[in-house]
């Protein structure tokens, strides 16, 4: 067991370096998650599954797809489909696949020859936790939730849509004015329309 | 929980509670006067809830939160200084436009933050405040959603997010050697001989925390973030990063190093007499060549969190009180001083650059005067609350004999006294003929601002020249800790 820990931390590490000298957003990610997955494996062998698995399940699960989605959502345009064949270019996904190949293979170990650690052990169950989280630990979970609250709050308040002013709703409507009225004809631009509106 | 416990913790309950009336208001129907007053109603209630709590005191409720008259008397500090600075926050925001009512909310989130910090007995309710703090100062920086608020509140991010893995790793490290998180146990399994606990661990463990908690107090190899910080940020804001968001955290620091003897530590104790003596250095040197108001408060606060650190190292039983009441005047004094800046500031910019101030005194002799009071205070001037502040830590220095912080303490205060006169002098001066009024000086401050700097000037006062009741309170709550 000891092996599989020492090779499980070395793949975090080289995941971890590389998630931050890649220069592409969607690279980074792809090592990111299987960072997170080799960490899973290593609180695994420590004797934490049900941390492994909340890793698993919250980080490489929900918060990584987010992300993704995020970052794909933001780069909208023209070129994106273009942007898109690059970033799955089939070289990138060599490193990561390698790295989660190592994994696989060692949980594979793990699973099949159920060997116990040079080390001792105490696993701790899913409702030890809980009766720890909602017995002598209730105010660190109602503390949670309010820096949630607070973290929610904030991001909605900081990324919602600035809304444009009386004047300067007057300049940016003469600015259309002015472009458009050489061409005759040609309606304002739909763009800046929407953005007073909303 | 026992319903004692529920009992005990009200003032926070109150606090968290208040937080979701104002949020739940904010959705029903936006009002910047409601949600003032919403808000206003919950810090007052939490207040007047602590003496209640006190005859329950000393009481640990659950492992994480203490409630002693040590935390109920820095809880109605914070509770106090948030109430002043939501009612210059309210004559703020008023020439400002965008939405405005999320703003006390994130007030009173920090103000719960900082509360739990002050009776944090556990490292996760300490990690926890301080996150709760943090996050809500994030989005308060920021807030203007001007450039340069986005700035600074990016900076603090990163910043406070690195400082915040430094104190968790420390954290970590101290437990994974003492296989405990409760502050009362730590020393108790450190003397424990046969446990086999590697002091190597326990002491890089506590040098991490150290370096968390000095990010948050500006002290000087991690106060880069301060001039920005203070620049950046809405004035009312910034008079909450340097009086609630540090004096919080001072309390804390002086609670768990009070436990965890730090003179068992030669090494971290010398981390620490070095790290006083650079702040005081550092931060009245800087300050020297600052020009813009802001940036030389902030290097004022960055040495004066210096001069509390001398207390602190002296930590006899004189130490918390000196400590504790160089924190009233340090409150009072920088509320005072940010809140005329508040008051002096239109919807444009914060007045900070040196035209705004020059003449002051010609054209708004209260409004000079008073910002006179406080700077004289800042820098330690008899009659002012600052003096009486600083002749305590003196006391608490020599008591201890530590001369040569004492001996640095005092020179550098003369330094400092320069830069503070200079301000001070341009508000004096006469405006030069024919020159047009900046801007920010065509003001008219908002009843609520300059009803708040009225009282902070008052009290400046009282406690320079007759400090003996506040001295009483603080030595009946706070020596009972220590």
């Amino acid at each position: 067991m000891d092996i599989v820990f020492y090779i499980a931390s070395a793949v975090a590490i080289i995941c971890t370096v590389m998630v931050i000298t890649r220069l592409n957003v969607v690279h980074a990610l792809l090592y990111m998650i299987v960072a997170l997955l080799s960490v899973a494996l290593v609180f695994y062998t420590l004797g934490a599954p049900f941390v492994a698995a909340l890793e698993v399940i919250i980080y490489a699960g929900a918060i990584m797809v987010l992300f993704v989605f995020v970052i794909m959502i933001l780069n909208l345009g023209p070129q994106t489909s273009q942007q898109e064949r690059l970033w799955l270019d089939g070289r990138i996904w060599v490193g990561p696949t390698i790295l989660a190949l190592i994994l696989i293979a060692e949980v594979a170990y793990v699973l099949s020859t159920h060997s116990t650690p040079a080390y001792t052990i105490t696993e701790i169950s899913p409702r030890q936790v809980s009766t720890q989280m909602f017995g002598p630990y209730i105010l660190g979970v109602e503390l949670s939730s309010f820096l949630l609250l607070s973290a929610v709050v904030g991001a909605f308040h900081l990324g919602r849509r600035r809304q444009l002013y009386p004047e300067e709703i007057a300049v940016s409507a003469a600015a259309v004015e002015q472009n458009t009225s050489p061409q005759g004809d040609i309606q304002p631009e739909p763009q800046i329309q929407s953005d007073i509106h909303r | 929980m026992t319903a004692a416990d529920v009992y005990a913790i009200l003032p926070l309950i109150v606090l968290g509670g208040a937080s979701v009336v104002v949020l739940l208001g904010i959705a029903v129907h936006r009002s910047h006067s409601l949600t003032l007053i919403l808000t206003l109603t919950g810090l007052v209630a939490a207040f007047l809830l602590l003496p209640l709590v006190s005859i329950e005191a000393p009481r640990q409720v659950t492992p994480l939160l203490v409630i002693d008259s040590y935390s109920i008397f820095f809880s109605g500090l914070i509770i106090a200084a948030s109430f002043i600075i939501t009612v210059l926050s309210y004559s703020y925001l008023s020439q400002q436009r965008g939405h405005r009512e999320e703003f006390y909310l994130f007030l009173l989130l920090a103000t719960l933050g900082s509360v739990v910090l002050v009776a944090s007995t556990h490292f996760a309710s300490f990690f926890l405040g301080l996150e709760v703090l943090s996050v809500s100062l994030y989005t308060l920086i920021a807030y203007s959603r001007k450039e340069y608020g986005i700035e600074a509140g990016v900076k603090y991010l990163i910043l406070a997010g690195l400082s915040s893995a430094f104190l968790l790793f420390g954290m970590a490290l101290v437990y994974s050697e003492l296989g405990t998180m409760k502050l009362a146990q730590i020393p108790t399994s450190l003397s424990n001989p046969s446990s086999g606990v590697s002091q190597v661990f326990v002491l890089g463990g506590l040098a991490l925390i150290v370096v968390g908690i000095g990010f948050k107090l500006a002290l000087v190899p991690f106060h880069l973030w301060t001039p920005d910080v203070y620049q950046g940020a809405p004035a009312p804001v910034t008079a909450f990063v340097a009086t609630i968001s540090k004096g919080a955290m001072f309390a804390l620091l002086l609670r768990y190093f009070t436990v965890v003897n730090i003179h068992n530590y030669p090494s971290l104790y010398l981390a620490f007499v070095v790290i006083a003596i650079a702040s005081m250095f550092i931060g009245n040197l800087l300050g020297l060549l600052q020009t813009k108001l802001k940036r030389l408060l902030a290097y004022s606060s960055i040495s004066h969190l210096g001069y509390l650190l001398v207390a602190f190292l002296a930590s006899g039983p004189l130490a918390a009180v000196a400590v504790a009441f160089y924190l009233v005047t340090y409150f009072v004094t920088t509320l005072g001083a940010f809140g005329l800046i508040t008051i002096m500031s239109n919807s444009d910019r914060d007045a900070e650059d040196p035209e705004d101030y020059r003449g002051l005194f010609w054209r708004k002799p209260w409004i000079a005067g008073s910002f006179t009071a406080m700077l004289l205070s800042l820098a330690g001037v008899p009659l002012t609350a600052g003096f009486v502040g600083k002749f305590y830590l003196v006391t608490a220095g020599i008591g201890s004999a530590l001369w040569l912080l004492v001996i640095v303490l005092v020179v550098t205060s003369g330094i400092g006294l320069y830069y503070y006169l200079r301000v001070v002098v341009a508000m004096f001066a006469s405006l030069p003929k024919g020159s047009t009024i900046a801007p920010a000086m065509r003001i008219s401050p908002h009843f609520t601002g300059a009803l708040a700097v009225t009282i902070l000037v008052l009290l400046l006062f009282w406690l320079g020249i007759y400090p003996t009741p506040i001295l009483r309170l603080i030595e009946s709550m706070v020596t009972g800790f220590s």
